[in-house]
């Protein structure tokens, strides 16, 4: 099962043009599964995510309603940020990378994603 | 501000026929969206432009794309920074419940 969910994420990100790195993590930022192209190593991720979690709070604040997804455009890169409470799947691209695709995967990942929550309420 | 996207939309729209439009932009993020038409097949359209344009990289003018599918087609071109995604009814087919989600 957990090869069948890895290979899935690993052939996402080759989908999408532009597409570095997928990560899924907990509320903590703890990493359950990372995919990436080849050659890829973010070696800042781990703050990310706890950072993502605090802005994802404060962003549920505004009276819109509750926050699902975070887009940030930086010079070099893109980082689109979901929450699927218990996960945070976390996508980083480049600047030019198609946006509105990596949105359109979050209801193709939904019966991947089911799992690992399971896997990760149980444990 | 978008006026003038939602007229041309209107006007797509009411082409006979025609079943949904929209217009996204060189992020895949959708601008604006008119009829029966989810705004997230922005980003795949986008996209299926993107890898159709790489077929003739050569060539200055944009393709048009042409997808049939049983009771639909859909009409994608790419024209500088926007996207125009088009859904057709093909004529004298019924359009099911799933697909007009």
């Amino acid at each position: 099962m957990s090869d069948n969910i890895h290979k899935y994420f690993n052939d996402l990100v080759q989908k999408v043009s532009g597409l570095y790195v997928i990560q899924i993590t907990d509320r903590d930022g703890v990493p359950i599964l990372q995919a990436s192209q080849e050659n890829i190593d973010f070696a800042l991720m781990p703050s990310i995510i706890p950072t993502f979690t605090t802005a994802c709070d404060q962003a549920s604040k505004l009276g819109l309603g509750r926050n699902k997804t975070i887009i940030s455009m930086y010079s070099k890169y893109q980082v689109v940020q979901m929450i699927k409470l218990p996960l945070i799947v976390t996508f980083v691209g480049a600047e030019n990378c198609n946006t509105g695709h990596i949105l359109a995967l979050e209801s193709q990942m939904d019966e991947y994603l089911e799992d690992i929550k399971t896997a990760v309420t149980e444990a | 501000m978008e006026q003038q996207l939602e007229k041309v939309l209107t006007e797509i729209v009411s082409q006979p026929d025609t079943v949904g439009a929209l217009v996204t932009n060189r992020q895949g993020l959708c601008l604006a969206a008119k009829g029966k038409i989810n705004p997230n097949v922005s980003g795949i359209g986008m996209a299926i432009s993107e890898q159709v344009a790489q077929l003739e990289p050569n060539n200055p003018k944009p393709a048009t794309i042409c997808l049939y599918s049983g009771n639909k087609r859909c009409i994608i071109q790419k024209n500088h920074d926007l996207t125009g995604v088009i859904f057709k009814q093909i004529p004298g087919a019924s359009i099911s419940a799933s697909a007009m989600q």
